[in-house]
């Protein structure tokens, strides 16, 4: 007994050493038993064998209903992709955010940003719903710009003598996000929009199923965190400050635009196909941070890593708890965010941050 | 060396700092003096290209700074802002590297070179024992030395220093102070530092600025500057000065005390 509780330590410790690994573990972890958690139970063994089945070169003789593979393939697969990405969009454009306005609260959600890329997606929408593929590539566009429209109303409105301070960011964000969700609801209602659709959206949760929004975020995705995740130096230097950091020889404002530009791209690919989700862009940077430190270079990856098992958790919850019928994404992030926002709340008081 | 010609600062509309012209050669610290809102803080921060000037020129060595990126900046310029209480979770030696910035792509990798300037950096602030520790975890006179390691880090000829001695006891002032003389020799820095305290001043400058409503008013060893007329003036308040008995640098006290004391 004793020795087995060592060899649990000891895993525990080695693992710790390698966040990378662990992350990566974790998130195969969760992404195949999102694959496996529905209606009908898969067991993760079949569900890697009907994958590696799909793999080129490699043939397994089915010994599995031929409707699992449809199941996976064309439902499961598809959805747990999509939460995936969007969960590793939301905390690394989270963590992004973080370091750009020095400031452990600020959140895609918390700071409007999801809302307003919410606005800007549902504007292209009415254009063009339900969706044909040219259509849903306006979608992130539309997204894009009304994310980049907030985080720079919001900056301004919340800076005080070049400091961003929490209470200001978050003020200014709330207002923001509230008239914006305002108008998104107004004009969800006003066109001829499938109200559950909309709701579905509005709450956080895909309101489009397949592998359609899937190929239309990913290349977005791609670039928007890869560039992310290059960002790391320009924000650990931008820590001291912004007089500082141009002393020590860094571009600030072209290192700022860089930052505003791909984390916003980043957060409206994430909102437009799968709705307004809060909290997981504060959730995820701030636990990796307690874990590993303060460098950027290494928060960015991780998040993408954390970002996309802990929406994946959020999301099996979402299907679990009220089964048969699935509750928006966005409501369990929001339970369990709320208090962690909170408790975040009473040790800012404390502590000095940066 | 940092030459400086005819420099001016102006925050609209009020001007605050008129015709500066100053010279420092390495191997030399220049001390910025004056009362408080003279001009000393805005003369580091238009050298140090963080306020615009409205006209003059800043040489490094010949090179005119308007002319220079930020990152070609950096590395003939490196500043040692003001003490404070430093956050983050950062390590000493992280927050070293970032000195080397300027010399690093944008994606931040750090080469060979980069880490020999920092091991020497910290070496030189005296911190190879607290490369692994966290700065918010350091007193105030460490973590002072780690924004000096920082800006050592840059490799510049030229160091510009803010109050480094802010909110530091006797002991860390000091401390630091000869830390800064010691390096401007063994370097050949050219250093100036914006400085309160007028003894400290006498002991460790090597020329003295008097700074007065963002004008010069007088320029050059501290015996020539550090006058009790002079001073007197520039802060409104009458002093008198008398020679260290061993070194015969100026000692200032405010008037009447050494009266009180015979």
């Amino acid at each position: 007994m004793c020795f087995i509780l060592h060899i649990e330590l000891y895993l525990i410790i080695m693992l710790r050493q390698r966040p990378y690994l662990l992350n990566i573990l974790l998130l195969l972890i969760a992404f195949v038993f999102s694959i496996a958690l529905g209606a009908v139970f898969i067991p993760p063994e079949t569900i890697l064998r009907i994958l590696a089945d799909q793999l080129p070169g490699i043939n397994i003789v089915p010994d599995w209903p031929n409707s699992f593979a449809a199941i996976i393939l064309a439902v499961r697969l598809p959805h747990t992709v999509l939460v995936a990405l969007t969960g590793a969009a939301l905390a690394s454009s989270g963590a992004a955010y973080q370091g750009l306005f020095r400031n452990p609260l600020a959140d895609p959600y918390l700071i409007g940003v999801a809302s307003g890329a919410g606005l800007g997606a549902v504007i292209a929408m009415t254009f063009n719903w339900p969706t044909d593929l040219f259509g849903f590539y306006l979608i992130p566009v539309g997204a894009f710009i009304g994310a980049i429209t907030t985080v720079l109303l919001v900056y301004n409105m919340a800076r005080v003598n070049g400091m961003v301070p929490l209470t200001t960011l978050i003020l200014a964000g709330v207002a923001i996000g509230a008239f914006a969700s305002a108008l998104t609801s107004s004009l969800m209602l006003r066109t001829d929009l499938q109200i559950h659709r909309a709701i579905t959206f509005l709450l956080g949760g895909s309101p489009i199923a397949g592998w359609d929004p899937v190929t239309a975020a990913l290349p977005y995705m791609v670039i928007g965190m890869g560039l992310l995740s290059l960002s790391g130096h320009m924000l650990n230097v931008l820590q001291f400050g912004e007089e500082e950091a141009k002393q020590m020889g860094l571009a600030v404002d072209r290192a700022k635009i860089f930052v505003v530009v791909t984390a916003s791209l980043t957060t409206a690919v994430a909102v437009a196909f799968s709705g307004v989700i809060g909290f997981v862009g504060l959730i995820v940077p701030h636990i990796i941070r307690l874990l590993w430190g303060a460098d950027y270079r290494r928060i960015i990856p991780l998040s993408i890593l954390g970002g996309s098992s802990m929406l994946l958790l959020a999301d099996m919850l979402a299907r679990i708890l009220l089964a048969p019928s699935t509750l928006p994404v966005g409501i369990v992030t929001a339970l369990a965010g709320a208090p962690f926002f909170l408790w975040i709340l009473r040790r800012a008081k404390k502590e000095v941050f940066w | 060396m940092l030459t400086i010609t005819s420099l001016q600062v102006a925050y609209d509309p009020k001007v605050v700092l008129k015709d500066i012209s100053l010279k420092v050669s390495p191997g030399e610290i220049l001390a910025l003096i004056g009362p408080n809102g003279a001009g000393k803080t805005t003369l580091i921060r238009a050298v140090s290209g963080t306020t615009p000037i409205l006209s003059g020129q800043i040489h490094v060595d010949g090179r005119e700074l308007s002319e220079l990126s930020t990152a070609q900046r950096a590395k003939v310029l490196a500043v040692v802002p003001q003490a404070r209480q430093l956050g983050g979770a950062y390590s000493v030696e992280q927050a070293v590297m970032m000195g080397r910035t300027a010399y690093m792509s944008w994606l931040g990798r750090e080469n060979k070179t980069d880490r020999v300037a920092v091991q020497l950096a910290l070496q030189q602030a005296r911190l190879e024992d607290f490369a692994h520790r966290q700065i918010a975890q350091l007193s105030g006179g460490e973590q002072q030395r780690v924004l000096l390691a920082r800006a050592l880090a840059q490799s510049t000829p030229v160091l510009l220093l803010d109050e480094p001695t802010n909110h530091l006891d006797l002991q860390h002032q000091t401390n630091l102070l000869s830390l800064v003389k010691k390096l401007t020799k063994e370097k050949e820095l050219a250093v100036m530092m914006a400085m309160h305290d007028l003894n400290l001043v006498s002991f460790f400058a090597d020329k003295v600025a008097l700074l007065v409503n963002g004008e010069l008013k007088h320029f050059g060893t501290p015996q020539e500057v550090i006058q009790a007329e002079h001073i007197s003036e520039a802060y409104q308040t009458p002093v008198e000065i008398v020679s260290h008995p061993v070194t015969g640098v100026p000692i200032i006290f405010p008037q009447g005390v050494l009266n009180h004391t015979e």
